[in-house]
């Protein structure tokens, strides 16, 4: 006979696109799934690798989507790099987006000392990779929002931020320090405020590695849903494999309801 | 009685200078730094190359430089004082070409554009591999997409890379290299890139083949202590490394490369050779 230990369950994590929304179409049945999982008191936060929208855009995608969430339930892996930053006092040479900038309002960048890598094309040219290389070399961190090989764009692929990063840790002969998902510091991060700990929380998302693994691997329970950006197989991928693998986030919402609490 | 050494490998620096017969040269940090217009000489160094000339050593250059046709960089140094000819300057441009005959491949370039009349009368129609070479201005994140896309559409995709330093020494300060960006479409496409040039053993193998000797008999001597020094140890020859160009001290504390000799300039090295020699 098997014994099964109910976990208190506090918070839950959630993937943004590929889990409640596709783009600009919300999942089926997601805002009321959201709304059942607020009723059961559990912590809802709201969790992204996005480099390029700051919380603001994201947020004003979410409510012209119908979902109920604010602004202080986004939890990105900008996030991440400003708490990183914040902790340690950093001053940031930020080759980021410009529209992410607004979530670095208030870090001061005068006299750089470290340096912050995100999806940034326009400031992947051979003068600013330069100026960040000898800035390296001469002690100041590396820090990559998320080291993706490539994202999809329009026209087709195009260079993530992953080559660049991995070009000046060859350069400089030192390591990245990543904080976006799948590692570790993202989850720990993303809890730190939520007073739980990982043991007390489940992620939801459609990315096996980067959602389900890495919250796996942060000591959190993961469920893999089947929309967005998961294909077949997905699921044996990672290993432990997922404490579930359901077709969508209002199954998921459900196997909580009924399971987890 | 003094016992002749019969062969270098049994000796070491700067003693092995007895038993040399040719001697191979970096050129960018050890003749000169490049930087704005032709760069400067490094000095000592043009007479260092005459006073080898003089001598009964063969000599050779060898390089990893892509930024220019050897018959323009070779003006250069002419330009500079240095008494050098084409036809001792071993560019890795020609090497790559002979490999694209051999192996019937088209190449996309994403190359200096002063390399690029290397390649006059090469077919770059339908690339079916990319040649990356030190491209500087050239490293935009548009020419590097371009060269990523022609990668990942081809179903074996190749990618050469002229050399794979990581960095070099301009007059205004360290500039990365073309290893830098070889590694960032690595890792973007999951594969491994061939290197023609320094450290390729098969480079160093054409110039001693051209000058006829055994690895044992030569000493090569450079400022970059993985692809110069390195890369000419790992083929059989004593590899001495010089304290200008792209010398940093903590590269005499390298976890893995230790150079035969570290010196402080070319003059030096000749210095020190020659004076072996007359003992």
């Amino acid at each position: 006979s098997g014994t099964f230990y109910k976990r208190a369950l506090k918070a839950v994590l959630i993937d943004l696109s590929g889990t409640l929304h596709i783009d600009d179409t919300a999942v089926p049945g997601a805002q009321e799934a959201l709304k059942k999982l607020r009723n059961a008191s559990v912590t809802v936060k709201f969790v992204t690798n996005t480099t390029k929208e700051s919380k603001r855009n994201l947020l004003e995608r979410l409510h012209r989507l119908n979902f109920d969430v604010q602004e202080n339930e986004i939890f990105t892996s900008l996030s991440a790099a400003r708490s990183l930053i914040e902790q340690k006092n950093h001053r940031p040479l930020l080759l980021v987006e410009d529209s992410a900038l607004e979530d670095f309002t208030g870090i001061d960048t005068s006299e750089p000392n470290a340096v912050v890598i995100g999806l940034a094309p326009e400031h992947f040219n051979y003068q600013t990779l330069n100026k960040a290389f000898r800035m390296i070399l001469d002690g100041a961190p590396l820090i990559a929002i998320h080291k993706a090989r490539y994202y999809k764009r329009k026209d087709g692929l195009a260079l993530g931020p992953g080559p660049f990063v991995t070009g000046l840790e060859y350069a400089t002969d030192r390591k990245a320090s990543v904080v976006g998902k799948p590692e570790k510091t993202f989850f720990m991060q993303a809890l730190s405020d939520l007073g739980c700990s990982p043991g007390e929380a489940v992620m939801i998302g459609d990315d096996a590695r980067d959602d389900v693994g890495g919250a796996q691997n942060a000591g959190m329970l993961g469920i893999l849903v089947r929309s967005g950006k998961y294909r077949e197989g997905d699921e044996n991928k990672i290993s432990p494999p997922p404490h579930l693998t359901c077709d969508s986030f209002p199954d998921a919402v459900e196997h909580i309801l009924q399971n987890l609490l | 009685m003094r016992i002749p050494f019969s062969n270098m490998a049994d000796a070491s620096w700067p003693e092995c200078a007895k038993c040399l017969k040719g001697v191979i040269l970096d050129l960018c940090g050890v003749l000169y730094d490049s930087g704005e217009g032709d760069g400067v000489a490094i000095p000592g160094s043009a007479a260092a190359v005459k006073k080898l000339k003089e001598s009964d050593l063969q000599l050779r250059f060898c390089t990893n430089e892509t930024q220019a046709t050897r018959e323009k960089f070779v003006a250069k140094l002419q330009r500079l004082g240095f008494d050098i000819s084409v036809s001792e300057v071993f560019p890795p441009a020609p090497a790559a070409i002979a490999v694209l005959k051999e192996r019937g491949l088209r190449p996309h370039l994403l190359v200096h554009n002063g390399l690029l009349n290397e390649f006059v009368g090469v077919d770059q129609t339908n690339p079916n591999c990319v040649i990356i070479g030190d491209a500087a201005e050239n490293f935009s994140y548009k020419n590097l997409n371009e060269a990523f896309t022609v990668l990942i559409g081809l179903e074996k995709p190749v990618l050469f890379s002229l050399g794979q330093g990581r960095y070099y020494k301009e007059t205004d300060g360290l500039k990365l290299d073309v290893g830098v960006y070889t590694k960032a479409l690595e890792y973007a496409c999951d594969l491994k890139a061939e290197v023609i040039g320094k450290p390729s053993p098969t480079f160093f193998q054409s110039v001693l083949n051209d000058m006829g000797l055994q690895p044992n008999e030569v000493l090569m001597i450079g400022d970059d202590l993985v692809n110069d020094v390195g890369g000419a140890q790992h083929c059989g020859m004593k590899g001495v490394q010089v304290r200008t160009g792209k010398y940093r001290p903590s590269d005499e504390k390298h976890p893995t490369v230790k150079a035969d000799g570290t010196v402080d300039n070319l003059a030096q090295a000749v210095d020190m050779i020659l004076s072996q020699r007359r003992r």
